[in-house]
Protein backbone atom coordinates (compact mmCIF):
# COMPACT_ATOMS: atom_id res chain seq x y z
CA UNK A 1 0.00 0.00 0.00
CA UNK A 2 2.99 1.96 1.22
CA UNK A 3 4.41 1.28 -2.10
CA UNK A 4 1.64 2.22 -4.15
CA UNK A 5 1.55 5.85 -2.51
CA UNK A 6 5.28 6.21 -3.31
CA UNK A 7 4.35 5.25 -7.17
CA UNK A 8 2.06 7.53 -7.15
CA UNK A 9 2.95 10.73 -6.20
CA UNK A 10 6.61 10.15 -8.26
CA UNK A 11 4.84 8.94 -11.03
CA UNK A 12 2.57 12.02 -10.75
CA UNK A 13 6.05 14.54 -10.34
CA UNK A 14 7.61 12.27 -13.76
CA UNK A 15 4.77 13.08 -15.77
CA UNK A 16 3.70 16.57 -14.83
CA UNK A 17 7.16 17.72 -15.52
CA UNK A 18 7.23 15.23 -18.64
CA UNK A 19 4.31 18.04 -19.90
CA UNK A 20 6.49 20.80 -18.41
CA UNK A 21 8.95 20.04 -20.98
CA UNK A 22 6.27 19.98 -23.59
CA UNK A 23 4.86 22.75 -22.96
CA UNK A 24 7.85 25.64 -22.26
CA UNK A 25 9.07 28.01 -23.81
CA UNK A 26 12.52 28.53 -23.14
CA UNK A 27 15.15 25.78 -23.41
CA UNK A 28 16.69 26.12 -20.05
CA UNK A 29 13.06 25.54 -18.28
CA UNK A 30 12.55 22.07 -20.26
CA UNK A 31 15.82 21.00 -19.03
CA UNK A 32 15.20 21.72 -15.46
CA UNK A 33 11.76 20.29 -15.89
CA UNK A 34 13.28 17.24 -17.73
CA UNK A 35 16.27 16.80 -14.54
CA UNK A 36 12.64 16.96 -12.62
CA UNK A 37 11.27 13.80 -13.86
CA UNK A 38 14.51 11.89 -14.58
CA UNK A 39 15.27 12.29 -10.62
CA UNK A 40 11.56 10.91 -9.48
CA UNK A 41 12.12 8.04 -12.35
CA UNK A 42 15.33 6.78 -10.28
CA UNK A 43 13.23 6.97 -7.05
CA UNK A 44 10.51 4.68 -8.90
CA UNK A 45 13.63 2.48 -9.74
CA UNK A 46 14.55 2.54 -6.22
CA UNK A 47 10.96 1.47 -5.37
CA UNK A 48 10.93 -1.53 -8.27
CA UNK A 49 13.67 -2.96 -6.29
CA UNK A 50 16.70 -1.43 -8.36
CA UNK A 51 18.63 1.12 -6.35
CA UNK A 52 21.93 0.66 -8.17
CA UNK A 53 20.44 2.33 -11.45
CA UNK A 54 18.78 4.65 -9.77
CA UNK A 55 21.94 5.96 -8.35
CA UNK A 56 23.29 5.45 -12.07
CA UNK A 57 20.36 7.30 -13.46
CA UNK A 58 20.80 10.47 -11.41
CA UNK A 59 24.49 10.37 -11.34
CA UNK A 60 24.41 9.81 -15.50
CA UNK A 61 21.14 11.17 -16.57
CA UNK A 62 20.61 14.05 -14.08
CA UNK A 63 24.22 14.84 -13.84
CA UNK A 64 26.27 14.11 -16.51
CA UNK A 65 23.72 14.56 -19.65
CA UNK A 66 21.77 17.52 -18.26
CA UNK A 67 24.74 19.07 -17.17
CA UNK A 68 26.20 19.16 -20.83
CA UNK A 69 22.73 20.25 -22.10
CA UNK A 70 22.53 23.07 -20.12
CA UNK A 71 25.94 23.94 -21.03
CA UNK A 72 25.21 24.12 -24.51
CA UNK A 73 21.83 26.04 -23.95
CA UNK A 74 23.65 29.16 -22.06
CA UNK A 75 26.63 28.41 -24.59
CA UNK A 76 24.41 28.78 -27.86
CA UNK A 77 22.09 31.60 -25.47
CA UNK A 78 18.73 29.70 -27.15
CA UNK A 79 16.97 33.14 -25.82
CA UNK A 80 17.92 34.99 -29.00
CA UNK A 81 15.87 32.57 -30.77
CA UNK A 82 11.87 33.30 -28.85
CA UNK A 83 10.91 33.80 -32.22
CA UNK A 84 10.48 30.52 -33.09
CA UNK A 85 7.03 29.11 -32.95
CA UNK A 86 6.60 25.94 -30.59
CA UNK A 87 4.62 24.21 -32.66
CA UNK A 88 3.74 23.69 -36.03
CA UNK A 89 1.00 22.36 -38.07
CA UNK A 90 3.02 18.95 -38.45
CA UNK A 91 1.81 18.71 -34.54
CA UNK A 92 -1.64 18.39 -35.75
CA UNK A 93 -0.79 15.26 -37.31
CA UNK A 94 1.60 13.55 -35.06
CA UNK A 95 0.11 14.44 -31.39
CA UNK A 96 -3.10 12.48 -32.38
CA UNK A 97 -0.99 9.83 -34.07
CA UNK A 98 1.16 9.45 -30.84
CA UNK A 99 -1.65 9.13 -28.45
CA UNK A 100 -3.28 6.69 -30.99
CA UNK A 101 -0.47 4.21 -30.92
CA UNK A 102 -0.43 5.10 -27.02
CA UNK A 103 -3.83 4.27 -26.60
CA UNK A 104 -3.12 0.98 -28.96
CA UNK A 105 -0.26 -0.04 -26.88
CA UNK A 106 -2.22 0.74 -23.74
CA UNK A 107 -4.97 -1.62 -24.75
CA UNK A 108 -3.01 -4.73 -25.53
CA UNK A 109 -0.72 -4.06 -22.01
CA UNK A 110 -4.00 -4.34 -20.12
CA UNK A 111 -5.28 -7.41 -22.26
CA UNK A 112 -2.35 -9.69 -21.21
CA UNK A 113 -1.55 -10.75 -17.73
CA UNK A 114 1.69 -10.30 -16.35
CA UNK A 115 2.48 -9.70 -12.86
CA UNK A 116 5.69 -9.13 -10.45
CA UNK A 117 7.50 -12.54 -9.39
CA UNK A 118 7.79 -12.51 -5.78
CA UNK A 119 11.16 -14.75 -6.14
CA UNK A 120 12.97 -11.76 -7.74
CA UNK A 121 16.31 -10.02 -5.56
CA UNK A 122 16.75 -6.68 -5.47
CA UNK A 123 19.07 -5.83 -7.83
CA UNK A 124 21.99 -4.58 -5.31
CA UNK A 125 25.22 -2.88 -6.50
CA UNK A 126 27.55 -6.43 -5.56
CA UNK A 127 24.61 -8.99 -7.47
CA UNK A 128 24.94 -6.27 -10.49
CA UNK A 129 28.70 -5.93 -10.59
CA UNK A 130 29.00 -9.76 -10.05
CA UNK A 131 26.99 -10.30 -13.24
CA UNK A 132 28.38 -7.03 -15.54
CA UNK A 133 32.12 -8.55 -14.43
CA UNK A 134 31.86 -12.03 -14.87
CA UNK A 135 34.56 -13.04 -16.63
CA UNK A 136 33.87 -17.05 -16.66
CA UNK A 137 34.50 -19.03 -19.51
CA UNK A 138 30.58 -20.46 -19.23
CA UNK A 139 29.38 -16.65 -17.78
CA UNK A 140 26.89 -13.94 -19.64
CA UNK A 141 29.90 -12.43 -21.04
CA UNK A 142 28.54 -8.82 -20.14
CA UNK A 143 32.18 -7.51 -19.61
CA UNK A 144 33.28 -7.52 -23.35
CA UNK A 145 29.92 -5.22 -24.08
CA UNK A 146 31.25 -3.04 -20.85
CA UNK A 147 34.98 -2.48 -22.98
CA UNK A 148 33.22 -1.79 -26.41
CA UNK A 149 31.03 0.67 -24.72
CA UNK A 150 34.10 2.27 -23.21
CA UNK A 151 35.53 2.59 -26.74
CA UNK A 152 32.52 4.37 -27.88
CA UNK A 153 32.57 6.47 -25.48
CA UNK A 154 35.74 7.28 -26.15
CA UNK A 155 35.17 7.93 -30.16
CA UNK A 156 32.20 10.16 -28.98
CA UNK A 157 33.99 12.37 -27.21
CA UNK A 158 36.83 12.13 -29.88
CA UNK A 159 34.21 13.17 -32.28
CA UNK A 160 32.48 15.96 -30.38
CA UNK A 161 35.87 17.72 -30.09
CA UNK A 162 36.76 17.11 -33.73
CA UNK A 163 32.95 18.25 -34.39
CA UNK A 164 32.79 21.45 -32.22
CA UNK A 165 36.59 22.86 -32.69
CA UNK A 166 36.33 25.54 -34.81
CA UNK A 167 39.46 25.64 -36.89
CA UNK A 168 41.77 21.95 -36.86
CA UNK A 169 45.54 21.87 -36.93
CA UNK A 170 48.21 22.59 -34.25
CA UNK A 171 49.53 26.07 -33.61
CA UNK A 172 51.61 27.12 -36.54
CA UNK A 173 48.72 26.40 -39.07
CA UNK A 174 46.03 28.47 -37.24
CA UNK A 175 49.24 31.27 -37.42
CA UNK A 176 49.34 30.74 -41.08
CA UNK A 177 45.87 30.57 -41.56
CA UNK A 178 45.65 33.73 -39.63
CA UNK A 179 48.18 35.48 -42.04
CA UNK A 180 46.36 34.56 -45.34
CA UNK B 1 -4.32 -2.69 -3.19
CA UNK B 2 -1.34 -3.28 -4.00
CA UNK B 3 1.78 -1.90 -6.61
CA UNK B 4 0.72 -4.21 -9.66
CA UNK B 5 3.30 -4.89 -12.62
CA UNK B 6 0.97 -3.12 -15.01
CA UNK B 7 0.94 0.33 -13.89
CA UNK B 8 4.89 0.88 -13.99
CA UNK B 9 4.43 -0.13 -17.89
CA UNK B 10 1.12 2.43 -18.52
CA UNK B 11 3.54 5.02 -16.86
CA UNK B 12 6.99 4.30 -19.16
CA UNK B 13 4.00 4.66 -22.07
CA UNK B 14 2.82 7.78 -21.32
CA UNK B 15 6.66 9.08 -20.65
CA UNK B 16 7.65 7.56 -23.99
CA UNK B 17 4.39 9.19 -25.79
CA UNK B 18 5.17 12.09 -24.49
CA UNK B 19 8.85 11.76 -25.06
CA UNK B 20 7.84 11.37 -29.08
CA UNK B 21 5.69 14.08 -29.23
CA UNK B 22 8.15 16.27 -27.96
CA UNK B 23 10.98 14.62 -30.18
CA UNK B 24 8.67 15.07 -33.57
CA UNK B 25 6.83 18.66 -32.88
CA UNK B 26 8.92 20.95 -31.52
CA UNK B 27 10.42 23.43 -33.49
CA UNK B 28 13.66 24.15 -31.07
CA UNK B 29 16.74 21.38 -31.58
CA UNK B 30 17.16 21.11 -27.99
CA UNK B 31 13.50 20.13 -27.18
CA UNK B 32 13.97 17.04 -29.97
CA UNK B 33 16.86 16.03 -28.29
CA UNK B 34 15.14 16.49 -24.73
CA UNK B 35 12.45 14.19 -26.23
CA UNK B 36 14.88 11.55 -27.20
CA UNK B 37 16.64 11.55 -23.96
CA UNK B 38 12.59 11.30 -22.02
CA UNK B 39 12.04 8.20 -24.34
CA UNK B 40 14.98 6.54 -24.02
CA UNK B 41 14.13 7.10 -19.83
CA UNK B 42 10.59 5.42 -20.34
CA UNK B 43 12.19 2.46 -22.32
CA UNK B 44 14.49 2.29 -18.87
CA UNK B 45 11.74 1.93 -17.15
CA UNK B 46 9.72 -0.79 -19.29
CA UNK B 47 12.41 -2.92 -19.15
CA UNK B 48 13.23 -2.90 -15.19
CA UNK B 49 9.67 -3.22 -14.71
CA UNK B 50 9.50 -6.09 -17.08
CA UNK B 51 12.67 -7.40 -15.35
CA UNK B 52 10.62 -7.55 -11.90
CA UNK B 53 7.84 -9.94 -13.78
CA UNK B 54 10.72 -12.66 -14.07
CA UNK B 55 12.48 -15.14 -11.63
CA UNK B 56 15.77 -14.71 -10.24
CA UNK B 57 18.35 -15.49 -12.34
CA UNK B 58 16.95 -13.63 -15.36
CA UNK B 59 16.22 -10.31 -13.25
CA UNK B 60 19.44 -8.94 -13.63
CA UNK B 61 19.68 -8.65 -16.98
CA UNK B 62 16.88 -6.34 -16.41
CA UNK B 63 19.35 -4.66 -14.47
CA UNK B 64 22.17 -4.58 -16.80
CA UNK B 65 21.03 -3.65 -19.90
CA UNK B 66 19.30 -0.46 -19.05
CA UNK B 67 23.21 0.31 -17.74
CA UNK B 68 24.23 0.12 -21.32
CA UNK B 69 20.87 2.10 -22.33
CA UNK B 70 21.84 4.70 -20.13
CA UNK B 71 25.82 4.84 -21.38
CA UNK B 72 24.88 4.92 -24.98
CA UNK B 73 22.07 7.78 -24.44
CA UNK B 74 25.16 9.59 -23.13
CA UNK B 75 27.72 8.98 -26.23
CA UNK B 76 24.20 10.35 -28.23
CA UNK B 77 24.06 13.47 -26.44
CA UNK B 78 27.50 14.06 -26.34
CA UNK B 79 27.61 13.98 -30.31
CA UNK B 80 24.50 15.44 -30.93
CA UNK B 81 25.40 18.64 -28.87
CA UNK B 82 28.31 18.78 -30.71
CA UNK B 83 26.84 18.50 -34.00
CA UNK B 84 23.81 21.29 -32.80
CA UNK B 85 26.89 23.61 -31.83
CA UNK B 86 28.43 22.77 -35.19
CA UNK B 87 25.14 23.33 -37.31
CA UNK B 88 24.53 26.72 -35.31
CA UNK B 89 27.43 28.49 -35.91
CA UNK B 90 26.72 28.20 -39.60
CA UNK B 91 23.08 29.08 -39.28
CA UNK B 92 22.89 30.88 -36.06
CA UNK B 93 19.21 29.11 -35.64
CA UNK B 94 17.62 26.33 -33.32
CA UNK B 95 14.87 26.19 -35.23
CA UNK B 96 15.45 22.16 -36.80
CA UNK B 97 13.40 23.20 -39.84
CA UNK B 98 16.30 25.44 -40.80
CA UNK B 99 18.50 22.95 -40.83
CA UNK B 100 17.90 21.56 -44.51
CA UNK B 101 20.72 22.17 -46.24
CA UNK B 102 21.05 18.24 -47.17
CA UNK B 103 17.33 18.45 -48.78
CA UNK B 104 19.04 19.06 -52.26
Amino acid sequence: MLALIYFIVLSIIAVGSAVCVLLSRHPLYGALSLVCSMVSLAGIYGLLGSPFLGVVQIMVYAGAIMMLLTFVIMVLNGARDSKTPMFDKVSLFVIPAVIVLAGLVGFAFVRSSFDFDVATIRGSVAITSKTLFDVAQTGPGYFVLFEVLGVLLLSAMGAAVLLAKKRLGSVDSEKTEDKH
Amino acid sequence: MELQAIYVQILALVIFAIGLIVAVSRRNVFFVLMGVELALNAVNLSFVGFAKTLPADASIVGQVVPLFSIAVAAAEACVGLAMVILIFRNRESVDADTYSNMKG
